[in-house]
């Protein structure tokens, strides 16, 4: 067998491609089709799981609420303080937060409250608050914030409502981007006072307490202490927030399961047809080669060409339309069955992820199948006696 | 020189029926002769020509050509040996329609990886030996029966075979193309090659440049 490639070789098998015009279309559309659907489903996947990823690392160990009923309150500041006591914390810190919602666009913001002189909880605001101007009413917001915000004409600023219903006016001084746009995206963040002017809640007041713990190990036993000593809170610990955040995407990778077995069964249909057999034109032209002097691995050697150039053609062609698909398009319709639940938050971008691992998945699903589709049954009528075709 | 020694084809039916195409033959055809194998519908003529093309192995004896054992090659040498030393006119031409003429005829060069100029140079002998310069980059199935037959021709002579082995010739031929084919005949046979021609065509019968005659009667030569 020489390397070298044979043109005519090729040329014959374009020629095959085109003498079979509406067969070679019809299957390059199929196959491209489900290239693009199993490419855009791992895409997103692997966008989402990049933002989940991030957002994990950034949970805090322990987070504290008071709860009552079953019901969450607001928490005492104290209990930052008696927090403070139990070997093994290393802080305690009260957060304001809460949900506020823009019935302009149905959507819910998160606003974050942050203490200008307190250690933040998470490493991502305290670079967000060395850029907020605390000695204004103002606020920095998330990117999805923003484009709802803007479409409203709130550029400048932004009229909160209160609970006693009068309006709290807020500047907009600048839009963030964190790590995560999971997290971010729907997020403002302005001081800790502000927060609680719209939410309404004391000064002694909190929404939860944040509680760190540099020794992994220690987590649980102290969650247990803290749920022992004060029995009025509920505590949450990282592990918790883990489960609950992966079963949220475990649902989706169910989904997403859903959608590649039916590719696949698509796929496979089309493999099946071509392996069930040729049709006798092209056993006989598989038969008239051989009598002419082709040997198996000649005619093997042009189903591949085949077989490769539709195949690859559609794979590059469904690679680039899922491409555009996701990150320019954001992948709508199939996006929303992955995240589904945030239907209330400002829509995030899905983050741009290469990932080479998941082309060669992609190709490998595809490519190499299809090709062996086209060989196989080639390969059994050009074994036989080629005895058949001077009938 | 082609030598046939104690050829028996059987065809396996089901498991408990076999067909006894070819019986016993025992034929030597030397370098250059004409022969005709003529028969009824049914004889082994199409058999005989299939086994001595390597096209399909014989049950049992031995199919010897230039003192080659071709009945015992492996299949890729039996498709280097057709490559290299046959060239086969089928009775119902098997082109491939939607190709040109050109592709047509090259097609048995195409394993070769030839140097382009190479290729041309022995497709335009064969397609001026045939007379069918004009037509070629017509699709063949806009060629009429008899361009399509010197299509054919031309694709079994591009790799200069020394042996012709054509299947009932004449049988999609008017009288007119018929007597053409003969002419044809005549050529190859001048250029010194084996032919060998299986037919039930009367036009072939005690025809002057016919060196033998050989008659099948169900699988035995008679
Ligand atoms: N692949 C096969 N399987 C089973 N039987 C076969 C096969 N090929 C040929 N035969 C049988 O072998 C016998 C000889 O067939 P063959 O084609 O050689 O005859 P032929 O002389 O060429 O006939 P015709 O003039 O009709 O072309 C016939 O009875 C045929 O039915
Ligand atoms: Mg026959």
């Amino acid at each position: 067998m020489s390397s070298k490639i044979n043109i005519y070789l090729v040329e014959y098998a374009i020629n095959s491609l085109l003498r079979q015009k509406h067969k070679t279309f019809f299957i390059t559309i199929i196959l491209t089709i489900l290239i693009f659907l199993l490419s855009s489903v791992f895409l997103i996947t692997n966008s989402i799981k990049h933002e989940l990823n991030a957002t994990l690392k950034s949970l805090p160990e322990i987070i504290v609420q008071k709860s009552k009923a079953g019901r969450h309150y607001d928490i005492d500041i104290d209990m930052a303080d008696n927090l403070l006591n139990i070997t093994g914390v290393k802080s305690a810190i009260p957060r304001v937060w809460g949900y506020y919602y823009f019935y302009n666009s149905k959507t819910n913001f998160s606003i974050v409250g942050i203490d200008e002189y307190e250690e933040q909880y998470k490493d991502t605001l305290e670079k967000i608050a060395t850029t907020l101007d605390f000695s204004k009413d103002s606020m920095l917001i998330g990117k999805g914030v923003n484009r709802i915000m803007s479409k409203n004409y709130y550029k400048e600023y932004f009229n909160f409502i209160k609970p006693d219903g009068s309006i709290k006016k807020m500047e907009i001084s600048g839009v963030f981007s964190a790590d995560t746009e999971l997290e971010s995206n729907d997020m403002i963040v302005m001081s800790i006072n502000n927060a609680r002017e719209i939410f309404d809640m004391p000064s002694a007041h909190a929404t939860d307490i944040v509680v760190k713990i540099p020794n992994v190990d220690e987590i649980a036993t102290i969650a247990q202490k803290i749920k022992q000593q004060y029995p009025d809170t509920k505590v949450i610990t990282k592990d918790d927030l883990k489960i609950s955040y992966q079963n949220i995407f475990n649902y989706k990778s169910g989904l997403f399961l859903a959608l590649f077995i039916i590719s696949l069964f698509t796929f496979f249909i089309i493999i099946y047809d071509k392996l069930s057999g040729l049709s006798s034109e092209e056993k006989r032209e598989v038969g008239v080669l051989k009598a002419i002097g082709w040997r198996v691995e000649d005619v093997l050697k042009a189903k591949f060409y085949e077989g490769f150039i539709v195949s690859f053609f559609a794979y590059l062609l469904g690679l680039l339309l899922s491409f555009a698909f996701v990150y320019i398009f954001q992948a709508p319709l199939l996006k929303n069955i992955f995240i589904g639940y945030s239907e209330l938050k400002p829509s995030f971008e899905l983050p741009f992820v290469f990932d080479i691992q998941t082309l060669a998945l992609i190709f490998f699903l595809s490519v190499p199948i299809y090709i062996a589709a086209t060989i196989i049954p080639s390969w059994r009528s050009a074994t036989l006696e080629a005895d058949e075709v001077i009938r | 020189m082609i030598e046939l020694k104690n050829i028996t084809k059987k065809y396996e039916i089901n498991k408990n029926n076999t067909i006894t195409a070819l019986k016993n033959i025992n034929i030597k055809i030397g370098e250059g002769e004409l022969v005709i194998i003529k028969g009824s519908s049914g004889s082994g003529k199409s058999t005989l020509l299939s086994l001595i093309a390597a096209l399909s192995k014989p049950t049992s004896g031995e199919v010897i050509v230039d003192s080659k054992r071709i009945s015992k090659l492996p299949d890729n040498f039996a498709s280097d040996f057709r490559q290299n030393n046959i060239g086969f006119i089928f009775q119902k031409y098997n082109l491939i329609n939607s190709l040109s003429v050109r592709d047509n005829i090259i097609l048995p060069l195409i394993p070769m990886n030839l140097n382009i100029d190479v290729l041309n140079t022995k497709l335009q002998n064969v397609i001026k030996m045939f007379h069918i310069e004009h037509k070629e980059n017509v699709l063949v199935k806009n060629l009429s029966g008899g361009e399509q037959q010197r299509v054919a021709i031309a694709r079994a002579n591009i790799n200069s075979p020394k042996i012709i082995l054509a299947d009932e010739p004449t049988a999609n031929l008017d009288e007119k193309l018929s007597l053409a084919f003969i002419e044809i005949l005549k050529e190859l046979k001048f250029q010194g090659k084996t032919i060998i021609i299986a037919t039930h065509d009367p036009l072939f019968f005690n025809f002057n440049i016919v060196d033998k005659e050989i008659k099948i009667y169900q699988g035995s030569i008679s």
